[in-house]
């Protein structure tokens, strides 16, 4: 049993002045998403949010269930008959890869027969505004509803490459520190990526591309699409001249100084969507590549 | 084939450092609490010394854990850090990489997927659920789920702000830093797996219980609205418990050990009456293990299981039941038969 995508939406801030809540914007994709699909909220059973970067640094409860609440008529739940009818959600974070692993988990959940549908929700923005440095992600969101199929076609294979020697080239973190106006003191956010990250990311990927293609089975002739993730700034680009693929590489035209984070390949995916290159590609590559170093790719056929 | 799983070893790593619930009670900025040790059965809570955080607590106790197991760290296949907080080098939280990806490193798990989940309270829980799916597919044949809590820190928010006793940070005063990790194993044996049932999100309560972290203090705080959410779990997790039972043939009487999530003494026994007047019968024992740890966020579950493995208070047949509440708000079941893990754990620690 395979698991297709029934649909995908974005989100991104109205106002450019307005730094952007990312649950603000989960919850328009998740909508939207509902909405484009004609999906009830209720034939959701799992529900990911992989989005790092969280309004106000939220700990608990998980955005996932946030997210939820929005989404949700809530009506009340006195009768559980096996997972049907209730929605789990919690989150997941993978950096840049979180997308693919929580659509891996909905894809086994589908498999396994405990759902027949789930939703995978990203996004990311400045926590506290101006109380960052270095903060390079555009505020953005998406979702994307899977469900099963009966035929083969959809998500199939997945793989995880890691490469745990480049684990510094990017940390971030919110460190106390006493700047600020007042200098009483105040948690910073701080991204503190290495120059020689992003063509660490190219090298690996490549790697790890070729090593998911040889260890798959899959000539890369036969690839029709690539959907990759869209940072560090400047390595989709980077990674399209190295592999020579042109057209049948999504890459998103950069916008100022901010790149989308772990919606980025959702970005990407939207595009060739609604130009509907996606359901004209027979093989299609999503590759994402987050801190760590960790590649992660899967096959999804039509 | 569709494969069953077991835990095959647990670890934990509690902090030296301890802090009563008295001394915590002095530094309150107006004295307006009496009687909480008694409320709720917590005397006394092990917090984290300045050489410790949230990460050294998880990769110790997955150290703690390897000791106990049968694989070495380069044979695990699959690390989920649970973690709600995210502390390390002190309380600097830490975004990417991720804490898995890290501890994967510092125990030497070379060829393990990491990713980390957070999912409040029933973090470590969750990660059982999601290591069984892969297991139960034959994707892997082993998962580390570890966990460090650094969370007393929301006390020193909580010190500060709370003027009476119905100060929603009061909760905030009940907990205590942990780490715990558990391997989960493919097994053979049908019988006895696992069994994961009705882990729900009831999202309508979601604003129950919120944490974040501080804006311009270090750490984090929490505010909880405790009556109503404690409300809410026990009369919504009765038909998830009900269904949890009826799907596998059993009854609350043929559950040796009920094992909630540790929030307070109060409100496990009133629970424990609740669900008496529903199914008309109560487990065997109902696991309290409040009285020198507190409530240790999403640790609680494998932590009272190790507590009670080293006390050496179950048998090889019992039937456990695990039980989680969390801010979401989230309720599951796992049930599970004690087996051999009974005879590798006494008097160690």
């Amino acid at each position: 049993m395979g698991t297709v995508i029934d649909m995908v939406s974005i989100a991104q801030p109205l106002f450019s002045l307005f730094p952007g809540n990312s649950i603000r914007l989960s919850v328009r994709a998740a909508r939207q998403c509902l909405h484009d699909a004609g999906a009830d909220h209720s034939n959701i059973g799992l529900l990911i949010n992989t989005g790092i970067y969280r309004y106000r640094n939220t700990g608990e409860p998980a955005i996932a269930a946030l997210i939820q609440g929005k989404i949700t008529s809530h009506k009340p739940v006195l009768k559980v008959n096996g997972n049907s009818g209730n929605t789990f959600s919690f989150d997941l974070n993978n950096g840049g890869c979180g997308l693919l692993t929580a659509i891996e988990i909905i894809h086994r959940s589908i498999s396994n027969g405990e759902i027949s549908s789930g939703m995978v929700v990203t996004g990311d923005s400045e926590p506290f505004y101006d109380f960052s440095e270095r903060f390079s992600f555009a505020a953005a969101a998406a979702a994307i509803i899977l469900s099963g199929t009966s035929d083969s076609g959809g998500f199939s294979l997945f793989r995880t490459y890691s490469y745990p020697e480049y684990s510094d080239e990017l940390v971030s973190r919110t460190s106390f520190s006493s700047r600020g106006p007042s200098r009483k003191g105040m948690n910073i956010l701080n991204i503190g990526q290495k120059e020689s990250y992003p063509d660490l990311c190219v090298d690996c990927a490549e790697k790890s591309l070729f090593r998911f293609l040889d260890e798959t089975g899959q000539n890369p002739d036969d690839i029709d699409l690539i959907i990759p993730s869209q940072s560090p700034r400047g390595f989709a680009n980077r990674l399209n001249n190295r592999l020579g693929r042109n057209n049948n590489f999504i890459e998103l035209p950069e916008t100022g100084n901010k790149v989308l984070h772990t919606a980025g390949s959702a970005f990407a995916l939207k595009k060739v969507w609604d130009d509907h290159r996606l359901k004209k590609s027979r093989n299609i590559i999503f590759l994402t590549i987050g801190s760590g170093i960790n590649v992660s790719i899967t096959l999804y056929r039509n | 084939m569709n494969w069953k799983c077991q835990i095959e070893s647990i670890g934990v790593k509690l902090p030296s450092k301890i802090l009563t619930t008295n001394e915590l009670l002095e530094k309150l900025k107006i004295p307006c609490i009496r009687k909480f040790g008694l409320l709720t059965g917590i005397f006394e809570r092990k917090v984290c010394s300045p050489d410790e955080d949230s990460f050294s607590l998880a990769v110790d106790a997955a150290k703690d854990c390897l000791s106990f197991s049968k694989y070495r760290a380069e044979e695990l296949d699959m690390i989920i850090n649970c973690s709600i907080t995210k502390y390390k080098n002190g309380l600097s939280h830490l975004y990417e990489p991720t804490f898995s990806a890290l501890i994967k490193n510092s125990v030497g798990a070379t060829k393990a997927i990491t990713f980390d989940i957070s999912n409040a309270c029933a973090g470590m829980l969750t990660g059982v659920y999601l290591a069984e799916k892969f297991i139960r597919q034959g994707i892997i044949k082993t998962c580390l789920v570890v966990s460090g809590e650094y969370i007393s820190n929301i006390c020193d928010h909580a010190l500060k702000n709370i003027r009476t006793s119905l100060s929603a940070e009061l909760s905030s005063l009940t907990v205590g830093d942990c780490g715990a990790a558990a391997i989960i194993e493919r097994t053979a044996d049908e019988k006895n797996g696992l069994i994961i049932s009705g882990f729900t999100t009831l999202s309508r309560y979601s604003n129950l219980c919120t944490g974040r972290q501080n804006r311009r203090t270090p750490g984090g705080k929490m505010k909880t609205k405790s009556k109503k959410i404690h409300e809410a779990a026990i009369s919504e997790s009765v038909p998830i418990i009900k269904q949890a039972l009826d799907l596998n043939q059993l009854s609350f009487h043929d559950i040796d050990w009920l094992i909630p999530h540790q929030t307070s003494r109060s409100s496990i026994i009133s629970g424990a009456n609740h669900y008496l007047e529903y199914f008309g019968e109560k487990p065997g024992q109902i696991a309290v293990t409040l009285k020198d740890t507190g409530n240790t966020a999403s640790t609680t579950h494998f932590l009272a299981l190790y507590k009670y493995l080293n006390e050496k208070r179950f048998n090889e047949d019992d039937k456990v039941m695990l039980l989680c509440f969390a801010s979401g708000l989230i309720i599951g079941v796992i049930i599970f038969k004690m087996n051999k893990i009974v005879h590798m754990y006494g008097n160690s620690n």
